[in-house]
């Protein structure tokens, strides 16, 4: 997918003057992110949880090497196949080439943020073969021409009259306004897609590398569905997504199911190691994993961003992100919003033109209290921003305004010797007074007016505490 | 002199995590910390509390699978659990239905006690003349679909299938109503435990290619958060404790 | 922790820039308190900001030398330190650990002064020990209804979450109220709030909305910064409600 992370401002003005938008963005606060604090309080022991999964997951990052190699191992020893992808375009490649071969027609997919990246349904339409999105939400947005606004509700920003309206529009259905009505439609026609197709497309929420196997967790049942129907099923993951042991899911299933949605499990959680075997009764005859790395080994050789790798992909910091909860999930332009897509966009797609997202971020500390495994979302933002001014980790990318880097540097000068501070508070005094009403200044020259526009401030006082301090208090 | 792009792949993974070039360092045994021998005894003490605790568990599970939307029957004899998998039937007019070949369903004479329903009942097993082609067919067309359980779990109100011959993964997914039938014994208290299973299971060479956690009917809040049932799974399911 | 019959409680405090250059009162109202609870205080004459405008925005390297500055000034002795900011005093306790990283001897001084660096309400409850003695000191003239805007630094690197509604709860002059939404951020983040002023905006907005949905007469909170800006947000709404920091509620109280 192409980034559009450089329109950041656009979007995000675009989204808090959408009043539609504001609502839908407030029901993440009263739905997802109250659900995941009921969830976490019923469940035992869900601090020590927390610690586990983090656990697991940094020895397994600090592996990866090892456990990707016993990942092709035993899929390998399943009956199936692994594609190591660099890039998206060997990952697309890789999958187009292969439904060519075998003479597939229709794809069915189940949710994948990766085959979003990837941009594999443009790829699959350029080689003729209709790519069907069966997440009722994916598929919203598939019809919408449009990317997903959230990890785990990607369609959360569409009213059903929107969903009616696109429905009619598209494939004729009746205008309705019962959500149940839409449903229905959407079984109909998904369901001859599910029949007709010759190869079923998955991600993966986790793979067990000792046993290769991969496991799908929907509420829908449209991923047993892409599992069970067609004689391919290809699973495309990003390579952070190991887990070294079944004994794991356990843990990463509550902590992931929880903090998605507060559900204590979702309807289906699908395990699928290697193609059907001789005897059973049904099931894909192929099994392809095609495991993609797209930037990922950058974040991982930066040991300040590696912990991003640690993602799970619940949606629980874009829940408690206040920021992504004014401005959604379209203007960070890419394919993973919010905090965690803060982190993982610039480095993935280039970070000069990312720079606004990890700006964009009053550094709140939300989405670390939420995150299940602990990532400390708001220092690699930091981080981020040091890049961008100073750092030397992402050469030519670097992004500030000499003007901003000017007033640091006055800041700095100020602060840093008592007697400049005294004089340039002292000018300030005398600066402001044609700005002072009753002891506030309502409006600022740019860039200042950004302040004035929402607020006003207090003009300096007479007196400094320091000086109040000496006269004595 | 070029690599292949999977070397090449691994060698990228292995510079960025600063180890030396052509060597993985495996992880200590200690970090992973399960020997076989863990894993066997780990294995033995989850199938003795099933036994142990069977009924207390399958109370709790009666009780998380209604919160998930199972409509549960405690069946005392597997006559009323027959008598109650035929009510489903008729309330459905059902006119074709599909099965695993699960032992409880032979032993509940399901073939014989729906015969008056009108009901067709197809097994969903290969041979006597069909092929895989034919039962997905089968599956497609029927109203309804039941099935055994492998194992239950009281913690989340799931029921766990195992597919392989005999148990088709379409007769629990594909017809719109799914009825369940889970024996005493069958319940683990939680999904660590029936990973801890699966685990000994895989160790022994019986993994299989797939599994399925079944915890109510496909589901789906996608549109304005508000629930809606039956998108892709079947939107009615119910669960038969046995016992 | 202190009772009011041992040695008294040797503290210095650092003001903050915000509160130094804007909200002098402030640091008053904590010096009053602090010293009505038993503390001994310095003002160690040399400090100036903690670096945090400059650390959060990307400019480590201006940011160093007012870190540095802070570490040699209160790195001598073993007395407390003091900050009435949740945000200063995460920087001085958590973030100048990062900031540090890599230069080991600055890191050392960083990590050994941690554990003597207290916000204001941590100060009082957990080293003062002083819940009950502020509830006998409050004389209540008049009632006031406040409500309680968590800030985001206390709340989350700090961890401190009980303490102000602690010492809240304790005056009895004061009627807590709590707003919708108290624990989200109020859009301030330091420069965030110019850069991306409508984005900030937008939050303060919720902000002020759940603030005037208490009737509360005051908005109390234990950062200068959160409340110049929740206070400019009410001001320029005209909404008649005062912020004030933790530090001016209990010196009033128990004034």
């Amino acid at each position: 997918m192409e980034p559009k992370t450089k329109q950041f401002n656009q979007g995000a003005a675009l989204a808090i003057r959408d009043e539609k938008a504001q609502k839908s963005l407030l029901g993440l606060y009263h739905g997802f992110h109250a659900a995941r604090l009921r969830a976490a309080d019923a469940t035992p022991n869900w601090e020590e949880l927390r610690d586990h999964a983090r656990a697991i997951k940094a020895h397994t990052v600090e592996h990866l090497d090892y456990y990707l190699a016993q990942v092709e191992a035993n899929v390998a020893k399943a009956g199936g196949k692994v594609f190591f992808a660099a890039d998206a375009a060997e990952a697309n490649k890789y999958v187009v080439d292969l439904a060519k071969a075998r003479g597939v027609k229709v794809v069915i997919k189940s949710k994948s943020m990766v085959s979003e990246e990837m941009g594999l349904n443009h790829q699959f339409e350029a080689a003729g073969i209709e790519p069907v999105e069966t997440d009722l939400g994916e598929y919203v947005i598939q019809l919408a021409e449009e990317t997903p606004y959230h990890i785990v509700a990607p369609a959360i920003h569409k009213s059903r009259q929107d969903v009616s309206e696109l429905f009619h529009r598209k494939l004729g259905s009746a205008p309705t306004d019962k959500i149940t009505d839409l449903g229905r439609e959407a079984r109909r026609q998904l369901r001859q897609k599910f029949i007709q197709a010759d190869m079923g497309i998955t991600g993966a929420n986790f793979v067990v590398a000792e046993t290769g196997t991969v496991v799908i967790v929907t509420n829908e049942g449209n991923g047993r569905m892409c599992t069970s129907m067609p004689r391919i099923h290809v699973a495309i993951t990003g390579m952070e997504k190991l887990v070294p042991s079944m004994k794991d899911l356990g843990t990463f299933l509550r902590l992931l199911i929880r903090s998605a949605t507060g559900q204590r499990i979702t309807s289906y959680v699908t395990a699928v190691t290697g193609p059907r075997r001789s005897n059973d009764e049904d099931g894909p005859e192929e099994f392809h994993l095609v495991i993609v790395d797209n930037g990922r080994s950058r974040l991982l050789a930066n040991p300040e961003l590696r912990e991003s790798l640690y993602c799970i992909r619940c949606g629980a910091c874009l829940n408690a992100c206040p920021v992504y909860r004014k401005v959604g999930g379209h203007a960070y332009g890419w394919v993973y919003p919010g905090p965690i897509g803060a982190i993982v966009s610039p480095v993935l797609t280039g970070l000069g033109d990312a720079k606004d997202l990890p700006y964009a971020s009053s550094l709140c500390g939300a989405c670390r209290e939420a995150c299940p495994v602990r990532i400390n979302i708001p220092r690699m933002l930091l981080v981020l921003r040091r890049e961008l001014t100073e750092g030397t980790a992402y050469p030519g990318q670097r992004r500030v305004a000499l003007a901003e880097r000017m007033a640091m540097r006055g800041y700095r000068m100020a602060f840093q010797g008592r007697m400049f501070l005294g004089l340039a508070t002292a000018t300030g005094r005398v600066v402001q007074r044609p700005l002072v009403r009753k002891g506030r200044i309502r409006r600022m020259p740019p860039p200042l007016s950004g302040w004035t526009r929402y607020r006003t401030f207090p003009a300096l006082p007479k007196h400094s505490f320091r000086s109040r301090w000496k006269r004595g208090l | 002199m070029t690599t292949a792009p999977r070397d090449e792949f691994f060698r990228t993974i292995r510079q960025a995590l600063g180890h030396p070039e052509g060597h993985t360092p495996a992880p200590s045994a200690t970090a992973l910390g399960r020997t076989r021998g863990d894993v066997d005894a780990g294995a033995r003490h989850v199938r003795e509390v099933m036994q142990r605790d069977a009924g207390p568990l399958l109370a709790q599970l009666a009780e998380t699978a209604n919160q998930n939307g199972w409509k549960v029957l405690r069946a005392p004899s597997l006559d009323t659990a027959a008598d109650y998998v035929r009510d489903v039937v008729r309330r459905l007019e059902a006119r074709s239905a599909v099965r695993t070949a699960h032992d409880i369903l032979n032993r509940m004479k399901l073939d014989l006690r729906l015969a008056d329903t009108g009901v067709a009942l197809q097994v969903m097993a290969q041979g006597f003349g069909l092929d895989r082609a034919a039962l997905r067919q089968k599956a497609i067309e029927a109203d309804l679909g039941i099935t055994g359980a492998d194992y239950a779990i009281a913690e989340t109100g799931s029921c766990v299938l195992i597919p392989r011959q005999g148990v088709s993964r379409l007769a629990s997914l594909v017809p719109p109503v799914h009825v369940a039938v889970v024996e005493r014994g069958q319940v683990l208290p939680s999904l660590d435990d029936l990973f801890t299973l699966r685990r000994d299971d895989f160790l022994s060479g019986n993994l299989g290619s797939y599994m399925n956690i079944i915890s109510g009917p496909s589901r789906s809040a996608d549109i304005e958060y508000t629930l809606i049932t039956g998108v892709h799974g079947p939107g009615e399911v119910h669960m038969v404790l046995m016992g | 922790m202190a009772s009011p019959s041992d040695s008294p409680v040797r503290a210095s405090l650092f003001a903050t820039c915000i509160i130094d250059q804007l909200y002098p009162e402030v640091g008053e109202s904590a010096v009053r308190v602090l010293r009505r609870l038993g503390a001994e205080l310095d003002f160690p004459e040399a400090q100036t900001c903690c670096g945090q405008p400059a650390f959060n925005s990307g400019f480590w390297s201006e940011a160093k030398p007012l870190a540095r500055r802070f570490l040699e000034t209160f790195s001598g002795g073993n007395r407390y330190i003091v900050i009435p900011s949740g945000s200063c005093a995460s920087m001085v306790r958590v973030f100048y650990q990062e900031l540090f990283h890599d230069e080991l001897a600055l890191l050392g001084k960083a990590q050994a002064l941690a554990p003597r660096v207290y916000e204001f309400s941590e100060f009082v409850v957990d080293v003062l020990g002083a819940t009950e003695r502020v509830a006998q000191a409050a004389k209540a003239p008049g009632r006031s209804k406040a409500t309680y805007h968590e800030a985001c630094h206390l709340r989350r690197e700090l961890g401190a979450k009980t303490q102000a509604r602690k010492l809240l709860k304790a005056l009895p002059g004061v009627e807590l109220v709590e707003m919708e939404q108290s624990e989200v951020c109020c859009g301030f983040g330091g420069t965030f709030a110019v850069k991306y002023a409508d984005i900030s905006g937008a939050m303060l907005q919720d902000k002020v909305k759940y603030i005037k949905a208490t009737g509360a007469d005051t908005v109390v909170a234990c950062d200068s910064s959160c409340l110049m800006h929740i206070g400019g947000g009410l001001d320029k709404q005209g909404v008649n409600v005062r912020p004030l920091h933790l530090a001016q509620v209990l010196d009033q109280a128990m004034g």
